[in-house]
């Protein structure tokens, strides 16, 4: 448990739409280069199919369309980070992989809730971290992965509320 | 914590050796139960199991396991010495099951980590007075039997009998005077001559352990006395004189000289009737004498004092036995932790894949590059990688004697309970199927073994009233079978009864009241006896009659991608089959290509493979379609627009049409290319991923690509 303390506080942030977003460093496995994905029928249009990890075959969900963000081309700074969430092994797909920080606890502030939630993404995020001049948005990796339910019924509510009818 | 584990491991050890003895004990428990009393071979083995399980229990200080197998002994111990004549055989059948299951509940309470609480008190004084009663009942002079104070037992070593074609040989060998070790050279030509003795004895004995005699056999050589189906010529083959040998005398005697035995080479005769009971114990103990009283037991017995002749090897002192039938040869196993061996398969898939990166890499493609050694070692390697999946594969097969083996006790508890006369029998245990079906078709097929015992078999009074033998008959078999296994139960009792079970499916509101209850076939009606909550049985028995049951067993069996199905012919009795796969790790697969992607369906499901021409195709208004193909019609899938995948074939005449069957539906599947056949290692599809309808698992393919294994009864649905 010695590389627990070195562990503390890093993260390790990607670059999706113009945001960054940090994941902290104990829930990822590794970084791979992107590889071929085979598509699995009838899934979320975010879960974009399996890859062979070194003869394990993990699922890869793409961070874009997750966030609601339009869909980017595959290039070969496209990265695959794999990340195991309560033994759940899952490969994310994005566009770039910026680096690895440190951001001490007191410089992460809650994130703000603001009447309409407009951007998706900000369902998974739990804190804002500030690294010198600019912010990354760091993720809750559970909801990321699990969240379908509840998104559900937010937008069920939200939509209740905002617009004073009754979709569905 | 060092000493911690070592304690664990000893533990371990300590559950692993006595749950495989006590295996083994109901084995020969049940083996035998039938016959009027053990044979002595059993009442041996019996006698050193529980020996073997005090002493270590003792060590590991469990005392109630320790008294209860200390009074077993006791019991066992009485009946090899004293050969009791009026022994009730199946009341001590059961004692000993009743002690090995008291042993085996004490050691899963240990290996729960609980304290092993159960008290012995009861099943000690049963003995006790069971032992009374046999010593009584024999009611002549008898011995006092004390533990460990054991009398000698008389042993008589048994020249096996000649052949007509075997030969008697008197060997002299002579090594140089200053050869070094000379005992193990004497040993390396007895084990030589091994392999085609029928029977060896030589002089001096003991030449692995003692040291001097080295010195016994460059002063006076070293003798060998061998019964064997060659000739001299071949046996000057086996013992050549050269290096070490100086000189090889080889004479061919009579077998009453044999018998002599080395009497004319140097009177070295000795009578061993007074080795001790450990020595016998410890002696039979070793794998190499199991070998050795398998070769006598291959033999006819003859009377004791036929022959008496001295020796520990390799003729072994062993007491008469009576005749028994042969003992089948018992694998050498390692216990392996599972995910070790998963992780070996995983390697194993990896290394293929670096493999076949290896041998199509682009660099190679190179114009004018010489080869040649390239490709003659990348096939060795090839060979090697197939060969070592092979292995991986086989070593997660298993037989299924053990699961076999618990069906007969439950047949002889069931029945004994039931008070009904039952013979069972087995056939085919040793068929081969993987480790993780073998866990999951234990328990279907327990139920399956006891409703044929408590439904199937009529009362001892109801067989005699229907002109039936009293003895009820229970047969397991096992079997493969086009890529499966089958496993089936039969019974001669009285059968399915077709009426009782319509009735009861009416009341129920099983049945479709639009039809006839007569245009039901038998198969249908017994598949009512597979839903939940369904049972005949008027009364509920201890054993069967809730009416759960059949269909957690086909539950099971279904979800291991298996099959039930049930003949039954009234007053004749029942045959239940399940089919299964024979591995859920690897599977006989086709691979097709749809699209972009490719899919694996398993070959046993494919009828045939048919081009197909526009001709043939028949639209219904409402979109489905289907094909003619020699006079037949069947419905046509898609796969590309039932998976809504992208570039996939949409001309019929472009494709290929796969036919599959199953349970006697046919579907045609419609794929783009078929790409070959091969065996794929099933991967489960990852949890995170939603179950999808028709898709089973997936697999990485040689190139490292992943293709999704369809479920053919999920497409027919």
């Amino acid at each position: 448990m010695g590389g627990h303390d070195t562990q503390q506080n890093k993260y390790v942030t990607f670059k999706s739409g113009n945001e960054y977003f940090g994941l902290k460093i104990e829930y990822v496995n590794e970084i791979i280069v992107f590889q071929e994905i085979t598509e699995i029928p009838e899934s979320e249009d975010y879960i974009k199919g399996l890859i062979n990890l070194r003869g394990k075959i993990i699922p890869v969900i793409d961070v874009r369309i997750r966030f609601k963000q339009a869909p980017l081309e595959y290039n070969d700074r496209t990265c695959i980070i794999v990340i195991n969430v309560k033994d759940t092994v899952v490969g994310l797909i994005v566009e770039k992989v910026a680096e690895v920080v440190e951001i001490p606890e007191e410089n992460i502030l809650p994130s703000p809730k603001i009447g309409h939630e407009e951007k998706s993404q900000n369902r998974y995020v739990y804190g804002i971290g500030k690294v010198g001049e600019s912010v990354k948005l760091l993720l809750d990796p559970d909801k990321l992965l699990r969240d379908e339910e509840l998104e559900m019924l937010e937008k069920a509510s939200e939509d209740t509320v905002g617009e004073g009818e009754v979709i569905l | 914590m060092a000493e911690e584990f070592n304690t664990q491991g000893m533990l371990d050890m300590y559950l692993f050796e006595n749950g495989q003895l006590l295996e083994r004990l109901q084995e020969i428990v049940l083996e035998q139960k039938d016959a009027e009393c053990f044979d002595e071979e059993s009442i041996n083995e019996i006698f050193r199991t529980m020996h073997t399980i005090k002493g270590s229990s003792g060590v590991m200080m469990f005392d109630e396991i320790t008294k209860v197998s200390h009074k077993l002994e006791d019991v066992f111990y009485y009946l090899r010495e004293s050969h009791p004549q009026k022994v009730p055989h199946l009341k001590l059948v059961e004692h000993v099951l009743e002690v090995a299951d008291f042993i085996t509940d004490e050691m899963e309470k240990i290996q729960n980590g609980e304290n092993a609480d159960g008290d012995a008190g009861k099943l000690v004084a049963e003995l006790d007075s069971f032992l009374t009663q046999i010593k009584s009942g024999k009611g002549e002079k008898e011995k006092k039997i004390q533990e460990n104070v054991h009398e000698e037992p008389q042993q008589f070593y048994i020249a096996p009998m000649a052949t007509s074609a075997s030969h008697f040989y008197k060997i002299y060998l002579t090594f140089y005077p200053d050869v070094q070790l000379a005992n193990v050279h004497a040993y390396k030509i007895v084990y030589a001559l091994k392999e085609i003795a029928e029977d060896l004895l030589y002089y001096p004995e003991d030449i692995i352990s003692d040291e001097s005699s080295a010195q016994e056999i460059l002063e006076n050589g070293f003798k060998i006395l061998l019964q064997a189906q060659c000739s001299e010529a071949e046996l000057r083959e086996i013992i050549k004189e050269g290096y070490e040998l100086k000189k090889v005398d080889i004479y061919e005697c009579t077998a009453k000289e044999y018998q002599q035995g080395f009497d004319s080479i140097g009177s070295e005769i000795r009578i061993d009737l007074e080795s001790s009971v450990e020595e016998i114990e410890a002696r039979t103990d070793t794998a190499a004498s199991e070998e050795e009283n398998k070769q006598e037991e291959d033999k006819k017995p003859i009377a004791p004092g036929d022959f008496v002749i001295a020796s520990k090897e390799p003729g072994k002192g062993k007491k008469l036995a009576k005749d028994k039938p042969k003992k089948q040869e018992k694998a050498a196993f390692i216990s392996v932790d599972v995910h070790k061996m998963d992780m070996l398969m995983d390697l194993i898939g990896e290394l293929v894949i670096s493999e076949s990166v290896v041998l199509q890499n682009p660099d190679l493609k190179v114009e004018g590059l010489k080869l040649d050694n390239f490709n003659k070692a990348a096939a060795q390697m090839s060979k090697i990688s197939t060969d070592l999946q092979n292995v991986i594969m086989s070593m997660r097969m298993m037989p299924l004697t053990n699961t076999f083996q618990k069906m007969n006790r439950i047949v002889f508890d069931v029945s004994r309970k039931l008070g009904k006369d039952i013979e069972f029998e087995m056939s085919g245990e040793n068929t081969e199927v993987d480790k993780n079906i073998i866990e999951h078709i234990s328990d279907p097929l327990m139920h399956l073994v006891r409703n044929a015992v408590d439904h199937g078999i009529e009362t001892v009074k109801e067989r005699k009233a229907s002109g039936k033998t009293e003895k009820g008959k229970v047969t397991l078999w096992a079997k493969t079978e086009s890529g499966k296994v089958w496993i089936g139960v039969q019974d001669n009792g009285k059968g399915l009864e077709r009426d009782k079970i319509l009735a009861k499916a009416k009341k129920q509101g099983l049945l479709d009241p639009r039809r006839e209850e007569k245009s039901y076939s038998d198969k249908e009606v017994y598949q009512f006896i597979t839903l939940p909550g369904f049972s005949t049985n008027e009364t509920v028995t201890e054993y069967s009659g809730r009416g759960v049951g059949m269909d957690v067993v086909v539950s099971n069996i279904q979800a291991i991608g298996g099959a039930l199905e049930i003949e039954s012919t009234p007053g004749q009795g029942s045959l239940m089959v399940l089919k299964i796969p024979l591995t859920l790790s690897i599977i006989d697969g086709i691979v097709m290509e749809v699209g972009h992607s490719y899919f694996v369906i398993e070959t046993g499901a494919v009828k045939e493979f048919v081009g197909v021409r526009g001709n043939m195709l028949i639209h219904e208004p409402s979109g489905e379609e289907f094909v003619m193909i020699r006079g037949e019609c069947y419905p046509v899938l898609r796969l590309g627009e039932w998976y809504h995948l992208d570039g996939y074939e949409a001309d019929m005449e472009d494709g290929m049409l796969v036919l599959i069957e199953v349970e006697k539906q046919i579907v045609c599947l419609f794929v783009d290319r078929l790409i070959g056949k091969q065996e794929i290692v099933v991967k489960p599809i990852p949890d995170y991923i939603k179950k999808v309808k028709g898709l089973s698992g997936c697999t990485q393919l040689g190139d490292g690509s992943i293709a999704l294994i369809l479920d053919a009864s999920g497409l027919i649905e």
